[in-house]
């Protein structure tokens, strides 16, 4: 477990620097197992923040989401370095946007926490679907405790933890400025085994599958929106001259949305399952997402966020690439 | 299967492939009528949602044709389309999309001769997949 | 008003006969969760639900929607839509979301008469089914409505162990029991106590409350307030919000055409895109999330209810639900309330 203390403690050194402008970490959410991300700008916005399993969100996307309005006439501009509370997954978010220029690295202070996995939202809520009161969880030996009406549970960990985090290689920051607390131990696992079975389906139950899933995508974007990757200005799918998909839902267009989301994090996605959690529709995006990394990792021998120093997968080449389609 | 004449979306390189297509022509030499050409500064500039959106407007396939790897006009950008384009085929695959409707092919500007054939060849793969149905716009309002 | 039961065993048979007469859509549930679809037999319903994923204001106010279909050229020609005029039933429909249809009705049929919007309002039959298990994020009780009312369908099913209680609130749900009048009984007093008393269970299942009064009034003072910046800052700016909203209704238009043929068509639009607002000169009079994000609860919540009298929401508790970033409408509000300005 995460020392929360600790956590505070450093958060408000962190904020007490004169160039960090706030900290962004987690705080309680609002009801049930809910979290949010808190933005702490005095000491007593640090006094709020937690870490615990419900924590899984990818604060990642926030630094990049901030909006920056024209400046009046002599105002200048807060160049401020923005403080970050990062899992092992937002910190190599923040690796894979400095490498592509996204931002620079002296534009924010990680404070990275060794994870030990989150909780699936969308298991728990579903098992407890009236718990409105806010919920406290604690990890303690490989079970999930918490009381939902005065009744008290234990949930062996591996039944509620997120899909991701069960493969999850990199627990631990790779990028941080201060660390709170001791590493935690990775257990490599099968890291696409999830995604074997559909792998070795023949190709028409393939689309099948996916057919289905797709028919039902209503195209709000939460998945875009969602993911720490998706910064781009403004988005292909946004643009209207050209058109690339028109924003008419239907198979045809909803397939070449998903194609469009899924090739766009090809060699860049980072495995936090933002875009699936987010998803209102249940779509299981990280399928492809997966698919891909594990298409990379064999093809290019290319793991994306962990070095930032590293040149974009698809902005690179070597001339031995595999060719054997090629005519 | 036989008579369906296979809609074919050609992505050609404004100076190999295009070239080549070009000799092909100049040369007379006879080669199917399927592939549609749409000329490219270099098939770096393919943007792999070219190839999407070709197959969404009713292209039964797509030909990507580059200059022969180290001839390109650019350095490297068919090298950099080598490798999108490979990541593309594989997410299609994994979609249930035959990846063999995306074909890619080097051409120099002399190979007019190469240039048939590898139409030829790929028109006759593509035939034998039919028709795409499955990301087609219907254009039914 | 009417109160009518029906028995269980009878159940399967009705809906079974009212699917040989009307486009039935009914829940249904598929990968996990529920969804309104058009049902071919009993079988396929789904009754255990809490609320469909989706509001059934998509049956109605559809997602993409043609206009009109045109042909170009010098012979070009335009043609409006057929207007198709189904029979339809929308079966077990919620009370909250029954009431979004009395939101949409002012936007569609107000001024200016959607005549799509009209004709499936006009075909169909809201059949409501009273809600026995709220769950954490329902709070349609704030608004004065209940988890068994009424008001806003035409004929109100609630179950009551060994029958369904059934209400007739309209003239249209009165036509319809009349088609199918061999299936139903009058109802005793005892059956209406019993439907009373699942009411009252229900209400106290609801633990969530949105503090409404003066809420109109307190916004009109509000404007400038670092509340909606706060709730800005979290928010990711995805559509998820209003597209599962029940009562959300903002739509975009636009062409889409082959060589030999087009179509003017209607999408679902949301006010939480930047796309939304822009103007072709590049110019956007909503620049930042703070903007967006604050008109979508001054739409609901101001806007709307000066325009029209009702608060543009009624409970159901979608946006909380799956909002991915935990904005939630009714904290939210409730600060708003309990603010001292």
């Amino acid at each position: 477990m995460v020392d929360q203390k600790m956590l505070v403690e450093v958060a408000k050194e962190t904020l007490a620097r004169e160039d960090v402008k706030y900290i962004i970490g987690y705080k309680k959410g609002s009801y049930g197992f809910q979290t949010s991300a808190a933005f702490a700008y005095t000491p007593k916005d640090v006094e709020e923040f937690i870490f615990t399993p419900l924590c899984n969100k990818n604060l990642a996307k926030y630094p990049l989401k901030e909006e920056k309005l024209p400046l009046k006439r002599g105002e200048e501009e807060d160049k401020r370095k923005i403080g970050l509370v990062v899992k092992g997954c937002d910190s190599r978010a923040i690796v894979q946007i400095i490498q592509e220029n996204g931002m620079k690295r002296e534009d924010v202070v990680l404070i990275g926490i060794p994870c030990p996995g989150v909780i699936n939202q969308k298991e728990i809520e579903k098992r407890f679907p009236n718990q409105s009161e806010i919920t406290d969880i604690n990890e303690i030996n490989d079970e999930y405790v918490f009381t939902v009406e005065g009744k008290e549970h234990k949930i062996p960990k591996q039944e509620l933890l997120a899909e991701v985090c069960k493969t999850c290689e990199y627990p631990n920051p790779v990028l941080y400025d201060v660390m709170i607390g001791e590493e935690v131990e990775v257990n490599p696992k099968a890291e696409y085994e999830g995604i074997k079975d559909l792998e070795e389906a023949p190709l028409e139950n393939r689309w099948e599958y996916w057919e289905e899933q797709f028919q039902r995508c209503i195209r709000c974007y939460a998945c875009r929106e969602a993911c720490p990757l998706c910064y781009c200005s403004t988005c292909m799918a946004d643009l209207l001259e050209p058109q690339w998909i028109r924003r008419s839902v239907n198979l045809s267009e909803n397939t070449a949305w998903n194609i469009m989301r899924a090739f766009h994090l090809a060699g860049r996605c980072i495995s936090c399952g933002a875009c699936e959690n987010a998803c209102p529709m249940d779509i299981p995006l990280m399928e492809l997402n997966k698919k891909l990394g594990k298409e990379v990792k064999e093809m290019f021998e290319y793991t994306p966020g962990l070095d930032i120093d590293a040149k974009p997968l698809l902005g690179s080449f070597n001339p031995d690439d595999p060719e054997e389609f090629i005519k | 299967m036989e008579d369906f004449e296979p809609n074919i979306i050609g992505f050609l390189c404004n100076w190999c492939s295009y070239a080549g297509a070009d000799l092909a022509g100049t040369s007379r030499i006879q080669y199917s009528h399927n592939v549609k050409i749409i000329r490219v500064m270099c098939s770096g500039r393919v943007n792999p949602m070219f190839v999407i959106n070709a197959l969404q407007q009713g292209a039964d396939g797509v030909l990507i044709g580059g200059c022969h790897p180290g001839d390109c006009h650019y350095q490297h950008g068919n090298y950099l389309a080598r490798r999108r384009i490979s990541v593309m085929k594989k997410l299609l695959e994994f979609m249930g999309i035959n990846p063999e409707r995306i074909k890619m092919t080097w051409v120099s500007a002399a190979e007019g001769r190469k240039f048939a054939e590898v139409v030829d060849e790929v028109t006759a793969e593509i035939r034998k997949l039919g028709p795409n149905t499955k990301i087609r716009r219907k254009n039914e309002w | 008003m009417e109160s009518l039961v029906i028995s269980k065993e009878n159940f399967p048979e009705i809906i079974n006969t009212i699917i040989k007469s009307y486009r039935l859509f009914a829940p249904t549930e598929e990968n996990g969760f529920s969804g309104f679809n058009i049902i071919k037999d009993y079988s396929e319903m789904d009754l255990s639900y809490l609320n469909s994923r989706m509001p059934p204001k998509a049956i109605l106010f559809n997602q993409t929607e043609t206009l009109f279909l045109m042909k170009p050229g010098a012979k070009g020609s335009i043609k409006p839509k057929e207007i198709r005029n189904e029979k339809t039933a929308i079966f077990a429909i919620r009370p909250c979301d029954a009431k979004g249809f009395r939101i949409l009705d002012p936007v569609f049929l107000g001024n200016y008469v959607d005549p799509l919007y009209k004709a499936n309002r006009d075909n169909s039959v809201l059949i409501g089914l009273s809600c026995n298990q709220p769950d954490s994020s329902c709070f349609c009780t704030s608004f004065g409505d209940s988890p068994a009312s009424g008001k806003y369908v035409d004929i109100l099913f609630t179950d009551i162990e060994e029958k369904y209680l059934v209400e007739v609130m309209t003239e249209k749900g009165k036509g319809f029991v009349n088609d199918f009048s061999r299936f139903f009984s009058p109802a005793s007093p005892n059956q209406i106590e019993a439907k009373n008393a699942k009411e009252e269970e229900a209400i106290k299942l609801i633990k969530r409350n949105l503090k409404v009064e003066g809420i109109e009034e307190k916004m009109d003072k509000m404007f400038d307030h670092p509340i909606w910046e706060e709730y800005a800052k979290k928010c990711i700016g995805c559509g998820t919000c209003t597209y599962l909203c029940p009562t959300c209704h903002c739509f975009d238009m636009q062409d889409e055409s082959t060589l030999d043929k087009g179509a003017r068509v209607r999408t679902w639009d949301a006010c939480m895109f930047p796309e939304y607002t822009m103007h072709a000169s590049g110019h956007n009079p909503r620049p930042a999330r703070m903007h967006r994000v604050r008109n979508r609860f001054y739409h609901k919540y101001s806007y709307y209810p000066k325009n029209s009298g009702v608060i543009a929401c009624t409970g159901c508790g979608r946006c909380i639900r799956y909002c991915p970033v935990n904005i939630d409408i009714i904290e939210l509000m409730n600060r708003v309330s309990e603010m001292e300005l």
